[in-house]
């Protein structure tokens, strides 16, 4: 199993997660965070904004699906401008269902 | 090390950290965040109000006219999200099923929306004030 953790603009997010949804992975969890990147933030005019805030996706999913779900969320934030996101994978060992108590995803 | 992550609901909070604290795991980081499962986001009516009966829990069912399709084919859809707390702790590699077992015992209420537990493998820990590195720094 891989994590996948997306950092996507806001107003992106309900249009990757439906789509996320409509390929059949409605699993995910989001957090608010404030970041920046190569450009160091970004100048309007006189003004500079050190931190932006964007959406932190985060999901679990089998290691034969994390193309298709990167691929995913890609095409759907994409805008061709700086400030797009990153996406990050990592590797999980286990996954574990609370209400079960099983070790299954 | 391992890094133990737990989304879970955010009343089992209190009594999660207790039983950590018991095991001698009392280090963690908590936050706020919106999540969804398989059921989509969907928040059955019993974990609200124990006393509502199951067919409470059902979505509503529309008659099929031409008019409700329109309804429901021009409202947008929203993408449901329910609040949850994740926990994120970094524990050495033994004591890692007994720390997910202890969260699983607590945690299980039977419904959907327990939550899920995700291990995963941590290269290195650094303690910022003295520097020291690896097992010591989780110590």
């Amino acid at each position: 199993m891989k994590m996948i953790r997306a950092f996507i603009r806001p107003e992106k997010e309900q249009e990757v997660v439906q789509a996320l949804e409509g390929a059949g992975f409605p699993s995910l969890t989001k957090m608010p965070v404030f970041g920046r990147g190569k450009q160091k933030g970004l100048q309007v005019g006189p003004v500079h904004y050190d931190e932006l805030p964007k959406m932190l996706v985060m999901m679990v999913v089998n290691d034969g699906d994390v193309d298709r779900v990167v691929n995913l969320m890609m095409d759907k934030s994409r805008t061709g401008f700086v400030g797009d996101g990153k996406i990050f994978i990592s590797p999980v060992e286990a996954a574990y269902t609370v209400r079960t108590g099983e070790a299954a995803l | 090390m391992k890094e133990i992550t737990a989304i879970i609901r955010r009343d089992k909070l209190p009594e999660t950290k207790k039983a950590l604290e018991d095991l001698g795991f009392p280090s963690l980081s908590i936050q706020s965040v919106d999540g969804r499962g398989k059921q989509r986001g969907m928040v059955c009516n019993n974990d609200l109000d124990p006393d509502l009966p199951e067919s409470f829990c059902t979505p509503a069912k529309l008659k099929p006219t031409p008019a409700t399709y329109a309804l429901v084919h021009a409202l947008p859809t929203v993408a449901l999200f329910v609040p949850k707390r994740m926990l994120t702790m970094v524990v050495p590699d033994d004591l890692v099923t007994k720390i997910v077992k202890s969260i699983i015992s607590v945690n299980k209420t039977g419904k959907t929306g327990d939550g899920k537990i995700f291990v995963s493998p941590i290269e290195n820990a650094i303690r910022v004030r003295t520097s020291e590195t690896g097992g010591e720094a989780i110590a």
